[in-house]
């Protein structure tokens, strides 16, 4: 009697990790990323969404929309804020990247992009979810930036042009005195 | 000033008593009076803390047994590495939390905790990660993403630790929840680099002392061989001195030279100062 029980239990078990397994929903996980170290003014700025299905079924025309990249604030530069897929199956993941570059700089805060999705073709409902959010992040002013990690080439040049008098002086001296020498044809 | 007002507000956070407003009308004492109120204060505090700790008791018991909610399903997902059994020591490690409201109500999620356990007792902690805060609201019917990522210590290499994921969500009426998305033990191993620096440089230097003891027992051989081979020995060079006068004159100028040659005394042409002053002495002889 027990062992049937454990059987039927068991057997029970298996059929509905199968079944879950079988058709389960399909469930996204949307990750948002912001790639560069540092944040600069005018300067491209590298946005990654990566979408995982980590549920038992393919999820049907999924769209991300990202409202948090207005025009007052960013410029678009390569790519797109929104994208569709019209699947992605279970255990896999796909990714889309977005490049803009900030127009000012200051502290801004990058909020959670948008998607949604259907379980099947024929589902009426769409799930709507967010992704994470990369949190405010510090956009540095391009001056700042540039006097920080630029070569500083135009700096110095002019650096060299300040030294040249003391160290030309002295050898015009040098120069003056040794050509005195130098006139004279050599005996030997 | 500054410490005067503090000890004032001392006195407004633990006096009770008459006699501590009296004292703390008067302002210019200093010390004996806060030594009293320091002592009146450890009676106080000490009075509060006995008559507090079953309450703080019962309040821990609440919190250890927060609950998930059943409208909620927390999921989790590990980006990197994949592997969630063996994490690679001082390389980050990022996971994905996934939220679904699935009731009728709000829920804010609040907070995510993450911390390493003793693998034996859980309710031992070895290391507590930063909590990440995202008070973000989730609507019915909707789910969220939120990303954390940590970077085991290098010093907790090839050791097991339980991993334990919390979070922390209300929903609109104040009651808190948590879920455990990540309750495993996971070993921490050391990750396997083809080249990393310090053999590079041990090698090097081990590559350098050989190249060194080989430059040295060169040496040593050709110095044994000199003295016990080479049997005639070069005659010992001996100074003579700058006697000879073959100074070369061609790079002074011409007047120069010509001075030179006028002037009956010249520079002195006597070779050595040792043999000038043996000349000197013979002659006074």
């Amino acid at each position: 009697m027990k062992i049937i029980s454990v059987l039927l239990v068991l057997v029970a078990s298996c059929l509905s990790g199968y079944m879950a397994d079988d058709e389960g929903e399909p469930r996204l996980l949307a990750s948002k990323n912001i790639l560069n170290q540092y944040l600069v003014e005018n300067k491209d700025l590298t946005v990654e969404y990566k979408i995982f299905n980590i549920g038992g079924s393919a999820a049907q025309n999924v769209r991300l929309e990202d409202a948090g990249f207005p025009e007052a604030d960013f410029q678009l530069v390569a790519g797109n804020v929104q994208a569709t897929w019209e699947r992605i199956a279970p255990n896999t993941n796909v990714s889309h990247s977005v490049i803009v570059r900030p127009v000012s700089s200051g502290y801004y805060n990058f909020t959670a992009a948008e998607i949604s999705y259907s379980a099947g073709a024929d589902a009426k409902k769409r799930q709507v979810g967010y992704t994470s959010s990369p949190g405010e992040g510090g956009i540095v002013n391009f001056k700042e930036f540039n006097r920080r990690f630029s070569p500083h080439v135009v700096d110095w040049c002019v650096f060299a042009i300040m030294t040249l008098p003391s160290l030309g002086i002295p050898f015009l001296l040098w120069w003056s005195s040794k050509s005195k020498y130098d006139s004279k044809p050599k005996r030997s | 000033m500054i410490f005067e007002s503090g000890a004032s507000g001392k006195f407004v956070a633990l006096g009770d008593d008459s006699m501590e407003g009296e004292i703390d009308g008067e302002d210019d004492d200093d010390e004996g009076v806060v030594e009293t109120d320091d002592a009146t204060g450890d009676d106080g505090e000490q009075a509060v803390t006995e008559t507090e700790k079953p309450e703080k008791e019962e309040e821990e018991e609440v919190d250890t047994s927060l609950k998930p909610s059943q409208d909620v399903d927390a999921t989790i997902l590990f980006t990197k590495p994949v592997n969630t059994n063996d994490l690679p020591s001082g390389k980050p490690v990022r996971f994905l939390v996934g939220f679904k409201n699935n009731g009728e109500k709000d829920f804010t999620v609040s907070s995510l905790e993450t911390s390493f356990r003793y693998p034996q007792d859980y309710s031992f902690f070895i290391q507590n990660f930063t909590t990440a805060v995202y008070n973000q609201l989730v609507e019915p019917n909707k789910e969220a993403t939120f990303e954390y990522g940590f970077t085991p210590s290098e010093a907790f290499n090839s050791r097991p630790f339980g991993l334990s994921i919390l979070l922390n969500y209300k929903d609109n009426d104040g009651n808190e929840y948590q879920s455990a998305v990540f309750n495993e033990t996971i070993n921490v191993v050391e990750p396997d680099e083809g080249l990393d620096g310090e053999t590079f440089f041990l090698y090097l230097f081990l590559v350098a002392i050989v190249v060194l003891l080989g430059i040295g027992a060169q040496q040593l051989l050709t110095t044994f061989g000199k003295k016990h081979l080479g049997k005639g020995k070069a005659a010992p060079k001996v100074e003579m001195g700058t006697q000879k006068t073959d100074v070369d004159y061609s790079w002074l100028p011409q007047e120069t030279l010509q001075e030179i040659n006028k002037s009956p005394k010249g520079s002195p042409r006597g070779g050595s100062p040792r043999k000038r002053k043996s000349k000197r002495g013979s002659g006074e002889e």
